[in-house]
């Protein structure tokens, strides 16, 4: 009999305790959405923020430029001839930019041919192409004035840069140092007048040395 | 059953809260692009409106405090803004740094300056150097996939005197450190060399052969938007099954973020 009951109570307790472990995350559950106990320092007044919709604008930039450029350049012992190119730059600061350039000309040895009949070139003109990679620095930024009334933003740039030129089959590394300038005509437009000197080595007359040529070009750029 | 009542509340709030959240999403997708202009209220004393994108060009007009202009275009670091008054002029963006919006909060501008460059992940730069004592240079462009982690893809030639080599290589470059100002760089990566001979040697031919590369350098972060950079890198060149090419190369050079 005594056995029974301690059975029965521990049957009983058994039951209890699991009933009461099936209820806890009930409990839990109605605990952390039942309303929380006011805390003592409880703001009086909630403010109805209503939160605008704030969309960050992109403003447009013009950092980027593209040109067209044509001139003259004079490629050392065998004179001047048309140049024309592609540039394409990105201006990192006010005062420093980047710029690449691919350019091309037509040089030929008639100079020579008058004493040489067979020339210098295998053909009497041969190409001669260019690439660079130059930075350039804004050293003189100012207005110039077209008449009385009207200003137009100028900036007077150096410029020195590394790249390669192709001439006669011969791929030299070519350094290039000049300057230029650049009027504004609107924000987006400009046009530009460049002088620059490309050094490479040549060893066409027999001997390899150093040619400077100098190059003077205009052009039209577009900003974006 | 307060169970039950309980998964069930618990259940439907979250159903709404998911329908409410993608129908805010699709809200916000559908709507059209962001604005190009932006209305701001001066707070410094005055903001100087300059001719032009720079501080070499002359002011031209004065705005007060409290006045409220329009931004409409940026120029490096300029801004051309349009007064209430209609006068439109470059003002730096150090003028602006704590103008307010009408939405009254302060206007940043995180899109030009940003005190921590490894936010800033596009990377263009330029090298000049030395492949097996022939003159170098290199254009290259990487991407941040991480702080440690970067995609770097390399143009280049090599301009030597009897013989010439394009070629374009892929890295995948390490930089524990790149927090610190002076960090070192580890990099390995693949591409194609190509070689061209000058025509003044006789009977040479062009070589195209696959490239592997490895290659160690240091980085040194200059201002807020430019770096220096030096690397030594060891070019293998599979020239054919059974030969291959070593070429060590050093280059320094500049680069910059966008």
């Amino acid at each position: 009999m005594h056995t029974r009951k301690l059975a029965l109570t521990t049957r009983f307790a058994t039951g209890f305790i699991a009933c009461l472990a099936s209820l806890a995350p009930a409990i839990a559950l109605a605990q952390s959405t039942a309303p929380e106990q006011k805390a003592p320092n409880e703001q009086v007044i909630t403010p109805e923020v209503d939160r605008r919709d704030i969309k960050m604008p992109r403003f447009p930039s013009n950092d980027f430029e593209i040109g067209v450029f044509a001139g003259t350049y004079s490629t050392q012992n065998f004179g001047a001839s048309a140049v024309a190119g592609l540039r394409a730059g990105y201006h990192i600061t006010e005062d420093i930019f980047v710029e690449g350039v691919l350019a091309q000309t037509k040089v030929s040895d008639e100079d020579f041919r008058q004493v040489l009949p067979s020339g210098i070139f295998t053909t009497p003109r041969q190409k001669l192409s260019y690439y660079n990679l130059s930075v350039g620095y804004n050293i003189l930024p100012g207005e110039t004035f077209i008449g009385a009334k009207r200003a137009k933003a100028t900036a007077l740039y150096l410029i020195a840069g590394v790249g390669s030129t192709r001439f006669v089959e011969q791929r030299r590394q070519t350094f290039n140092i000049g300057m230029g300038n650049r009027l504004f005509l609107t924000d987006r437009a400009a046009l530009q007048i460049d002088l620059r000197d490309h050094i490479f080595s040549l060893d066409l007359l027999g001997k390899r040395k150093n040619t400077q040529n100098l190059e003077l070009t205009g052009g039209f750029t577009y900003f974006f | 059953m307060n169970v039950r009542a309980c998964c069930l509340r618990l259940l439907f709030v979250a159903l709404t809260s998911l329908a409410v959240g993608q129908a805010a999403l699709a809200d916000e997708t559908s709507t059209s692009s962001p604005p190009t202009t932006e209305q701001v209220q001066i707070t410094d004393p005055y903001i100087e409106l300059h001719t032009g994108p720079g501080r070499g060009y002359p002011v031209f007009f004065v705005a007060a405090r409290e006045e409220w202009i329009t931004i409409e275009m940026r120029h490096t670091d300029w801004y051309r803004v349009r007064t209430a008054g209609g006068k439109v002029g470059w003002v730096n963006r150090r003028q602006l740094e704590t103008t307010i919006t009408a939405a009254g909060g302060a206007k940043t501008f995180r899109d030009v300056v940003l005190d921590d460059y490894l936010n800033r992940r596009v990377q263009l730069g330029a090298a000049i150097g030395r492949f097996k004592s022939e003159p170098m240079l290199k254009l290259w462009t990487s991407y941040r996939l991480s702080d440690t982690i970067s995609v770097e893809g390399t143009v280049g030639q090599v301009q030597g005197l009897y013989s010439g080599t394009d070629f374009w290589h892929l890295n995948l470059q390490i930089e524990p450190w790149s927090d610190k100002r002076l960090s070192p760089f580890f990099g390995v990566g693949f591409g194609k060399f190509k070689n061209y001979p000058n025509i003044s040697l006789v009977s040479a031919v062009d070589t195209n052969a696959k490239l592997a590369n490895a290659s160690v350098g240091l980085r040194y972060y200059l201002t807020e938007r430019f770096i220096i950079r030096a690397d030594y890198s060891i070019y293998t060149a599979y020239i054919a099954d059974t030969r291959s090419g070593e070429y060590r190369a050093v280059t320094a050079g500049l680069s910059f973020f966008f």
